[in-house]
């Protein structure tokens, strides 16, 4: 998946794991940096940096049944098995699928040959949390979106907030049925009264 | 819009993850002593330095080998933190004929993004876009942001795409697009082009 091909990638995609890449990347540059002016330091003064005396009596004392060899070999195995999982878990979709707007498939097929309508989760949250508050009965309402549920907390002034629940649930999930979504995700809602 | 590097961080991930795990796991079984019976290596009670630092340290090309580890270790570490940064990989200019003797047309693939773009706008409740093409004139490949208002009619707002902007730009091609890939995302503005008039009041049944 070239970057200079010129091509499109698709864009409901997976996170693309950018802060282990560039804390891993920062760490590999400062070793690089810190490598390379120890050995321009030897080379001009002829004597390894002083900061060097430290490492070199711990590692001299160091055996390998010693506590400081126990604890080096965890933190690999520990950091190492973080940077697999940071590669391995694949992490949600940034994105949801939209149902084309019909059309027949030879009628497209002169138009374009591969197709994809997403919308963003927060573009998802954004639509239910305007659609509930064109409801009677709420005051304020926040919206969080995933690629499989909706949930939406909603203030009401209403002491007795009685079936506000269902028709909050019910018009956000029609709301997103009609906008298209494939497949419509779960809405959940909290109702909270302000009385 | 814009690619990211995740392919390549997962790649690296993965290595450096191996890599420090089975660093980590040799030096466990070296600690407890397991590593001498398995592969014969010093007993787990030895020093781990045996020799004399200083004079290893002291031979030049030890030196010259560490500054070249230092410099490709800090060169990939650079690459790799200069990868995150989001790229458009656009294309380049497209060909749209080339007759020999008698000339060729090419034509900035930003031009035709840019007739998108405002096409896109005039449509019912979109309040901004951007478009990004990418692949060749015959092969074409459409990338598309829309910002709609949260009153739009999503459904109808991809037909109006589908069946007016889609067969523009291909027939400007003269050739069907390769890929369409649209992203819709909601905005609380309002449109700032066309003839969309917001109206509030009481239905009357």
């Amino acid at each position: 998946m070239s970057r200079h091909d010129g091509r499109s990638t698709r864009l409901r995609h997976r996170p693309s794991r950018a802060v282990p890449a560039l804390i891993v990347g920062i760490l590999l540059l400062a070793a690089g940096v810190l490598l390379v002016w120890l050995t321009v330091a030897r080379l001009v003064n002829g004597t390894w940096p002083n900061v060097l005396q430290g490492p070199r009596d711990w590692l001299t004392s160091l055996a390998w049944n010693g506590s400081g060899a126990w604890w080096i070999g965890i933190a690999a195995v520990v950091i190492g098995v973080i940077l697999l999982l940071c590669a391995i878990v694949p992490g949600g979709f940034s994105a949801l699928m939209l149902n084309d707007a019909g059309g027949s498939r030879e009628e497209k097929a002169g138009r374009v040959q591969e197709q994809e309508i997403v919308m963003t989760r927060r573009a998802v949250a954004h639509l239910a949390k305007a659609q509930c508050r064109q409801i009677d009965g709420v005051g304020s309402a926040s919206a969080t979106a995933t690629t499989k549920h909706v949930h939406l907390s909603v203030q009401t002034p209403l002491h007795d907030t009685g079936d506000l629940r269902s028709r909050v649930t019910d018009s956000v999930r029609n709301r997103l049925e009609a906008t298209g979504l494939n497949p419509v995700p779960r809405v959940t809602a909290t109702i909270r009264s302000k009385g | 819009m814009r690619q990211t590097a995740g392919t390549l961080n997962r790649i690296w991930l993965t290595i450096l993850g191996i890599l420090a795990l089975a660093a980590g796991v040799a030096l466990l079984l070296q600690s407890s002593g397991q590593m001498h019976v398995l592969a014969n290596t010093a007993p787990s009670g030895d020093r781990v330095v045996t020799g004399d630092l200083h004079a290893v340290f002291a031979a030049s090309w030890v030196v010259v080998i560490m500054l070249v580890v230092g410099v490709i270790m800090g060169v990939l570490g650079l690459l790799w933190v200069i990868a995150q940064i989001p790229r458009k990989n656009t294309a380049g200019a497209y060909r749209l004929h080339d007759d020999g003797g008698e000339g060729f047309t090419v034509c900035e693939p930003s031009v035709l993004a840019t007739a998108v773009e405002n096409q896109v706008n005039t449509l019912p409740g979109v309040v901004t876009s951007s478009a990004l093409l990418r692949g060749t004139a015959k092969a074409a490949d459409l990338t598309l942001k829309v910002t709609v208002n949260d009153r739009t009619d999503v459904q109808d707002l991809i037909r109006r795409f589908e069946t007016s902007t889609l067969p523009d730009l291909s027939s400007a091609l003269e050739a069907p697009l390769q890929r369409s890939r649209v992203q819709i995302d909601i905005s609380g503005r309002t449109q700032s082009t066309g003839t969309v008039v917001h109206s509030t009041g009481t239905v009357v049944q």
